[in-house]
């Protein structure tokens, strides 16, 4: 019986780990972005983000940086997905509401190209279902 | 009702088992000396590794929506721990055993709530007893000193007005504009020392205030029994009172601020109270208050039963660098040169240790004026100097130079040299520039808003009469000004960067807490503000805990899914002013000065010496592994932030990652850590799933030595985690 609940336990694991493993199969490395819409979203956040996060989003009085060692600390080994409903349900922090979900995806692409991931042909999508299989990794 | 009695029931039981002297946790320091120190020794250098999570208490139903803020350090009386949290910044009662909840008292505050200056839930609580009678105070965002029964959580009615005293009125001024919305607020944790409990006042960050005029932060004492006002400290002089006429022009007419945020130490047999004071009106420019403007960034020492004033020592004159003053004092009897001296010690943003003779007020070692720059700035005022203590050291990095750049390449270096010039640098007290476009952008020095020591404080250690203290080295916060649009202030000057429009700059947990307006974009729309009534308090017990969330806010709203709340998260690294400018401060993702990023310092008050340094928590993630320093040995950094606080037992300075990190030793998480307080050697560590972002406290409790620590930031929401060591070791 031990033995078997070894056995067992040990396939509920490796199971998932392949299915964790499918699930981010992607990195904000691979070029999860467009130049334009980290732009659009750069428009965005000078007008939503700056008043707490600074005007670079390097941090403001307490609001956390959004750049930098700071940033990484907070968000790699996790999801894009993971951000974006951070974001997409408590920014802006004076009404959570007012941003669409395209203008939240726009604000994370500006986020991620200020943190020099690189830019690519394809936008960042407003789902946060396919943003949970970004992971964000500090180093590539 | 049923429920009622059961939490009652067990509250009871709890608390009729004796507790040991001296192994509780009774006040937010520790003691009323914020030593943050008990002399515990269960947990040691040779087990604290192996400590396991007790109990663990997630703060997300206090309150309407999670929070990522947690900042609070719990109390500890006879087998209750008690704090508050959540975004409702409620009073909770925990078994401290098991950490069970006995019972929450939230109140909704309506409109006042949302417009509070400073939400979310705050830093703790206070707990008094005569012995038969035992109460629990705390302040709620809309400035309400609340009194529960410490048995039941029920506000004790004979105390104010249903048990709440309403803070914004018999405070000598109409709080403006009115009571709902009139700017003034606390979320430290009131101080009681014989019968009296003391409260500060807090307000909106100072970058960009909305005008010169704001309310003032005066301090109160009030009976602990009947809530009614003792005495009131006017941190900016009335008209006759001294230090009225270091406020030219008529300006402490207008002026405000000038609060005590930050927690309070008091003397009990001296009698006396220690009140750390905080920046007027305008945290970077002071043209409309010209002046040295008493007793803003002064240590006042008042009487505990008057609020008459004793002593006090301003340590910046004019104040024009947010420094505040931050922590609270540590109350420390030393022996200097074979003189005993009951001694208040004072650590800073500015990294200077500021010791005095508690009960004169006089400097333990010289502190000298000297003459500091004069800044440019059209309308500003200057103090011509500033005190400077020729003892202890500086602890922390107070200024920048050429000297202090990222090294770690010459190709990073030069690169942070190109990139500094567009910035004044300088040393402690080099003033605030207007930013020009083509230079200076900002003034970039240190020991400003968020460097050296914040609000979490120092450590006092009475049996070696060491100061232990966390100082962040790496927190540069660029200082710029613009002219003031008039649609954002009526200030000559506030926070701004050339080439940007100057913009109303916000706090921590504005709009953020309970009483704010929820996301309600699930059900199609944005929500209503709740319609409660001011002074709508809600009493749950245990099985009922979170009904103060759950009946909460009349608009239909959806809660937030547990990875999502409004609220800064904690912050980390260093804060930028509105005026941050363009990646100044930082090359290529490395912090822009050297590590180590923070330390840990351990001062020893008797020879005014610093004994050791260390770097305080493990080298981010980015640095470790950041392609430019690959192949490089990179000795331990310690991590930027401002927001960690240190304990002291027996054997142990103990104190938590401010960082995420991830790691051959450990998984993704940071680490709560002990040091041998004789040395700094790091001796043991145990994993925590967020940072800490409120400072530990210890206890004893049923033979067990507990440490209880706030854990929240990023996508992790508050939460206590209680260790203790395994029952079979």
């Amino acid at each position: 019986m031990r033995r078997g609940g070894r056995v067992l336990a040990g396939m509920a694991v490796a199971a998932m780990g392949a299915v964790g493993a499918a699930q981010t199969s992607r990195s904000v490395w691979d070029g999860v972005f467009t130049a334009e819409q980290a732009k659009r979203g750069g428009e965005i956040s000078e007008r939503e983000c700056v008043t707490c996060h600074g005007s670079t989003l390097s941090g403001g009085e307490e609001a956390p940086a959004l750049e930098g060692g700071t940033f990484l600390s907070n968000w790699t080994g996790l999801t894009v997905g993971v951000l974006f409903d951070r974001i997409r349900t408590s920014m802006p922090q004076d009404d959570p509401a007012r941003l669409t979900r395209q203008q939240d995806a726009d604000v994370l692409a500006y986020i991620l190209s200020l943190n020099r991931f690189p830019a690519a042909k394809s936008e960042l999508p407003a789902q946060s279902e396919v943003l949970k299989q970004i992971k964000i990794d500090a180093a590539k | 009702m049923q429920l009622n009695r059961i939490a009652i029931g067990l509250a009871c039981a709890v608390s009729s088992v004796f507790a040991q002297p001296g192994t509780e946790w009774p006040t937010y320091g520790g003691d009323l000396a914020n030593s943050k120190y008990r002399p515990l020794d269960q947990i040691d250098a040779g087990n604290f590794s192996q400590m396991e999570i007790a109990w663990r208490f997630k703060t997300d139903n206090i309150g309407n929506r999670p929070e990522f803020k947690l900042e609070g350090t719990p109390l500890m009386v006879k087998g209750v721990v008690y704090a508050t949290a959540g975004s409702r910044r409620a009073a909770i009662a925990l078994d401290a055993a098991t950490g069970e909840l006995l019972w929450v008292h939230g109140e909704r505050e309506g409109d006042r709530g949302a417009a509070a200056p400073r939400q979310l839930s705050g830093r703790g609580l206070a707990y008094w007893t005569d012995g038969k009678e035992e109460r629990i105070l705390y302040v709620t965002p809309g400035y309400r000193l609340m009194a529960l029964d410490a048995k039941t959580g029920m506000p004790v009615l004979t105390f104010g007005k249903g048990g709440a005293v309403d803070l914004k009125l018999d405070d000598d001024q109409t709080v403006q504009p009115d009571l709902t919305t009139g700017e003034i607020g606390f979320q430290g944790a009131p101080v009681v020392a014989k019968d009296t409990v003391i409260i500060g006042a807090a307000f909106r960050e100072g970058m960009t205030p909305k005008s010169m005029r704001n309310n003032k932060g005066y301090v109160r004492g009030f009976d602990v029994r009947t809530g009614k006002r003792l005495w009131i400290f006017h941190t900016i002089p009335l008209k006759n009172e001294v230090g009225y006429d270091t406020w030219e022009n008529g300006s402490a007419e207008y002026t405000g601020n000038t609060g005590v945020w930050t927690q309070i130490s008091v003397d009990e047999q001296l009698g006396l109270v220690y009140l750390p004071v905080e920046s007027p009106t305008g945290d970077y420019y002071g043209g409309h208050r010209p002046g040295a403007n008493l007793f803003g960034e002064s240590l006042v020492c008042v009487d505990l039963k008057t609020g008459q004033r004793k002593w006090y020592f301003q340590l910046v004159h004019h104040p024009l660098w947010d420094m505040d003053i931050s922590s609270a004092p540590l109350l420390a009897d030393i022996t200097v040169n074979g003189r005993a001296i009951k001694a208040v010690a004072q650590p800073t943003k500015q990294g200077f240790l500021y010791v005095f003779d508690r009960v004169t007020g006089k400097p333990v070692w010289p502190i000298e004026e000297k003459k500091v720059e004069r800044g440019t700035v059209p309308g500003e005022w200057y103090s011509p100097t500033q005190p400077i203590p020729t003892k202890p050291p500086a602890y922390a990095r107070n200024g920048i130079s050429l000297d202090d750049l990222i090294d770690f390449t010459p190709e990073l270096h030069d690169q942070a040299v190109t990139q500094i010039a567009r910035y004044k640098i300088g040393p402690v007290f080099t003033p605030p520039v207007e930013s020009k476009e083509d230079g200076p952008i900002a003034t970039l020095t240190l020991g400003t808003a968020s460097g050296g020591t914040n609000w979490p404080g120092g450590s006092y250690d009475p049996e070696t009469h060491t100061v232990y203290v966390y100082a962040c080295n790496s927190c540069a916060t660029p200082i710029s000004l613009l002219p003031a649009p008039p649609e954002v202030s009526d200030m000559r000057y506030v926070s701004g960067t050339a080439g940007r429009p100057v913009r109303m700059m916000a706090g921590p947990g504005e709009n953020a807490g309970a009483d704010s307006p929820l996301p309600t974009r699930t059900a199609g729309g944005r929500g209503g503000r709740g319609a409660a009534t001011d002074g709508g308090g809600a009493t749950a017990t245990a099985s009922g805990g979170t009904a103060a969330a759950a009946t909460a806010d009349g608009a239909a709203t959806s809660a937030a899914p547990a990875n999502s709340a409004p609220g800064a998260g904690a912050g980390r690294g260093g804060r930028g002013s509105g005026a941050t400018v363009g990646g100044g401060t930082s090359v290529q993702g490395l912090p822009i000065v050297k590590p180590p990023y923070s330390t840990i310092s351990a001062i020893k008050l008797d020879s005014g010496e610093i004994r050791w340094q260390i770097p305080a928590g493990e080298t981010p993630d980015n640095i470790r592994n950041h392609p430019a320093l690959q192949g490089l040995s990179i000795p331990g950094t310690g991590q930027s932030g401002y927001n960690i606080g240190t304990l002291v037992t027996k054997t142990l300075v103990i104190a938590g990652d401010g960082q995420v990190t991830t790691t051959d030793q450990h998984p993704r998480g940071a680490m709560l850590r002990a040091y041998d307080k004789e040395n700094g050697k790091e001796v043991g560590a145990v994993w925590m799933p967020a940072p800490q972002s409120g400072s530990p406290m210890t206890y004893l409790w049923q033979g067990r030595q507990y440490i209880v620590v706030a854990v929240s930031g990023g996508a992790y929401s508050g939460e206590y985690i209680a260790y203790r060591l395994p029952e079979n070791r």
